[in-house]
C-alpha cells in the first residue's frame, strides 16, 4: 500500500506564532494514524489545512493525488470529517441531518437512504431515530457525527478528538469501528486525541506534535525505542517524554 | 454549483419552519391588512365625498371654472392627486419597518450560527466551494422572503380592491409589480446586511444587535441626520414682517436633506415606491394649478438615480458578505 497522504514541508504561521513548522510524512493507505500533541501543539491546524480550509503559509500536503493548495475541493473529495465538537441541526432528526450531508456529497438519494439508515444502526442510534438532534447527549452527537463522517463512503477518515464526551460503551464501539473501516474497507483513519489507552491499542503509527514540529513519528514499539522507555512504561510516559515533561 | 440547491433548500424549509419567521411573518400580515384596509377606506370616502375645490392665490379655482380659469375637473384629494401613492402609504411605511425586522431576523445569524453550532467545518468539510454555501443561503433566504412578500401583497392589495371596489387596470397591475419588485430588493438589501454581519461577528447575539443598529439607523438616523445637516448647512431664516415671524426654507436645505435621507435604504425605498405609485400631480404654473397625470415610465424616470443605488447597495453588501466569507479561514 502506498501513501495516500504526503505532507511535504507543510507550515502554517499566525503572525509571529508558528502553529505547524515545516511538517513531512506520510500516511499509508489503509493505516490508523494518531496525531498526538497538547493543546496548541498544530493538530487540528494541520487538519484543517489537509481538509482545504485554511492555506498553508509555506509546503503543502498531497492528500489522494490531490494538491490542497492547488485542487482543495479534490483533495477533499474523499475525505470525511469529524470536526471537535461536531455540531448539527438540532430540528432535524439523525436521518434527516445526514440525508443533508449525503445530498452534499452528490450520493444518489436511495443509496443515500439505506446508507443512513445502516450508518445509524451501526453507531447505535438505531433506537433514537425520530428523535431531534437538540435532545441529544453529547455523546450521541459524537455518535451521530461518526455516521456523518462515514456517509459518503471515505477513502480517509479523519476524527478530531472523537472520544470527547463518549462513555466506556461508546468508546468500545467506536474502537470497533475504527478498527472495521481500516481492516476489513482499507479506509485509511487520522485521528487525534488526549486518551493515550485506545492509541496504544488502536495505532498503527503515531505522530507526536510539540509546538507544531513534529518531535516522534513511528509505531508505538519504534516511538518507545527513539526514548529508550523502560520494558513496562506505559505510553503516557513516552509521550510525556516526548514532550519535554519528563 | 455542487451543493447549491441543497443548501438554498434547506436554509428555506429551516427559515419557514421557525417561530421567530410566523411570528413576524404574521405581525406584517396583520399590520399590513388593518393598512390597507384603512387606505382603502380613506381612498373610498375620498372618491365619493370629498371632491373639493381650492381657491388658488389670485382667486382662481384650480382645476374648476375661477376667474380666467381654463380647467374644468375638480381636484380629488387622495384619489386623483397621488392615487395608489396616498391610498397605500402606511402599507408602504409599515413594510419598510416590519419587512426590514422580518429580513433582519432572518439572516442575523445565517453564518455565526454555524460555526457556533460546530456545523460550518462539517459543511466546508464535503466538496462543495463556498459560493455553494454562501449563494445557497442567501438565495434560501431570499425565497422566503419572496413567499413573504408574495402573500402579504396578494392579501394587502385583495383588502384594498375589496374595499373600494376600484377595477385592475394594466397600469395599476404595472404600478404593483414594480412596488412588489422594490419592496423585494429592499428586504434582500436587509438580507445581505444580516449575511454580512453573521460573516464578520463571531456572536449571533452581537450581529443581531448590529442588525437592529442598521435598521434603526436606516429608519431614524440617517433621516434625521440629513435634516440635521442640511439646517446646519442651510439654516432656515426668520424675517420680521407685520404680521409676524416668517421662515424661509432654503432650496439647499431640502437637496441637503434628500441626498443624506436617500442613503437610507428605508427613505429610498419609501421615495422610490411613493413615486412609483403617485399616478398625478399637481402642476403650478404662474397662478394656475393643473392635474396632470404621471405614467409609469416617468415615474421611473423620475427614481432611476434611487432605483441604481438600491440595487447597487445590495450589490455591494452581497460582494463585501461574498468576499469576506470566501477568504476567512476557517479555526
Amino acid at each position: 500500500m502506498g501513501p495516500i497522504i504526503e505532507l511535504k514541508n507543510l507550515t502554517k504561521k499566525y503572525g509571529n506564532l508558528v502553529a505547524v513548522d515545516h511538517n513531512n510524512y506520510q500516511v499509508m493507505e489503509g493505516e490508523i494514524f494518531g496525531l498526538l500533541g497538547h493543546n496548541g501543539a498544530g493538530k487540528t491546524t494541520t487538519i484543517l489545512m489537509l481538509l482545504g480550509l485554511i492555506p498553508p503559509t509555506e509546503g503543502t500536503a498531497i492528500v489522494d493525488g490531490a494538491d490542497i493548495k492547488e485542487n482543495p475541493l479534490q483533495a477533499r473529495r474523499n475525505v470525511g470529517l469529524l470536526p471537535e465538537n461536531a455540531g448539527f441541526y438540532d430540528n432535524l432528526n439523525a436521518k434527516q441531518n445526514l440525508s443533508f450531508y449525503a445530498e452534499l456529497a452528490d450520493v444518489p438519494e436511495k443509496v443515500a437512504s439505506d446508507r443512513c439508515e445502516k450508518l445509524i444502526d451501526m453507531v447505535g442510534l438505531g433506537d433514537k431515530r425520530p428523535v431531534k438532534v437538540g435532545a441529544y447527549s453529547r455523546g450521541m452527537k459524537q455518535r451521530l457525527g461518526i455516521a456523518q463522517s462515514l456517509v459518503r463512503e471515505p477513502k480517509v477518515l479523519i476524527l478530531d478528538e472523537p472520544l470527547q464526551g463518549i462513555d466506556p460503551e461508546g468508546t468500545r464501539d467506536l474502537r470497533e469501528i475504527i478498527r472495521g473501516l481500516s481492516k476489513e474497507k482499507g479506509v485509511t483513519i487520522i485521528f487525534t486525541t488526549h486518551v493515550l489507552y485506545e492509541v496504544n491499542r488502536l495505532c498503527d503509527r503515531v505522530a507526536i506534535m510539540k509546538n507544531g514540529v513534529i518531535a516522534g513519528l513511528g509505531t508505538i514499539p519504534e516511538l518507545r525505542k527513539q526514548v529508550n522507555a523502560a520494558e513496562g512504561e506505559d505510553f503516557e510516559q513516552v509521550f510525556l517524554r516526548y514532550q519535554g515533561v519528563v | 454549483m455542487a451543493g447549491f440547491l441543497t443548501m438554498a433548500k434547506k436554509e428555506f424549509y429551516d427559515i419557514i419552519g421557525e417561530k421567530k419567521f410566523l411570528l413576524i411573518f404574521g405581525t406584517l400580515l396583520i399590520v399590513i391588512l388593518v393598512s390597507t384596509f384603512q387606505g382603502g377606506l380613506q381612498y373610498s370616502s375620498s372618491q365619493s365625498s370629498t371632491t373639493t375645490t381650492t381657491t388658488m392665490p389670485g382667486g382662481q379655482v384650480p382645476g374648476g371654472q375661477g376667474p380666467g380659469g381654463n380647467q374644468t375637473r375638480p381636484i380629488q384629494f387622495m384619489g386623483s392627486v397621488s392615487g395608489l401613492s396616498q391610498a397605500l402609504s402606511s402599507m408602504v411605511t409599515n413594510f419598510s419597518l416590519v419587512g426590514g425586522v422580518l429580513a433582519i431576523a432572518i439572516s442575523f445569524d445565517t453564518i455565526n450560527s454555524e460555526k457556533q453550532r460546530g456545523s460550518l467545518k462539517t459543511l466546508l468539510s464535503y466538496p462543495i466551494y463556498r459560493d455553494s454555501i454562501v449563494y445557497g443561503k442567501y438565495v434560501g433566504g431570499l425565497l422566503a422572503v419572496a413567499l413573504v412578500s408574495v402573500v402579504t401583497f396578494m392579501a394587502g392589495i385583495g383588502v384594498f380592491l375589496g374595499v373600494t371596489g376600484l377595477a385592475l387596470t394594466m397600469d395599476t397591475v404595472l404600478r404593483l409589480l414594480i412596488f412588489f419588485g422594490v419592496s423585494l430588493v429592499y428586504m434582500a438589501i436587509f438580507l445581505a446586511i444580516g449575511l454580512l454581519l453573521s460573516i464578520v461577528l463571531p456572536q449571533p447575539s452581537t450581529s443581531l444587535l448590529a442588525s437592529m443598529i442598521v435598521w434603526l439607523s436606516s429608519i431614524q438616523l440617517i433621516p434625521n441626520l440629513g435634516y440635521a445637516i442640511g439646517q446646519i448647512l442651510y439654516p432656515v431664516r426668520m424675517t420680521f414682517r407685520e404680521g409676524g415671524p416668517s421662515f424661509t426654507m432654503q432650496s439647499g436645505f431640502t437637496t441637503i436633506r434628500a441626498i443624506i435621507s436617500g442613503l437610507s435604504p428605508s427613505t429610498a425605498y419609501e421615495n422610490i415606491v411613493n413615486s412609483i405609485l403617485t399616478t398625478s400631480e399637481l402642476q403650478f404654473t404662474s397662478n394656475q394649478a393643473t392635474i396632470v397625470s404621471v405614467s409609469v415610465d416617468k415615474a421611473l424616470l423620475t427614481v432611476a438615480p434611487s432605483l441604481i443605488y438600491f440595487v447597487g447597495l445590495l450589490i455591494a453588501i452581497f460582494a463585501v458578505a461574498y468576499i469576506i466569507f470566501t477568504r476567512q479561514e476557517i479555526r
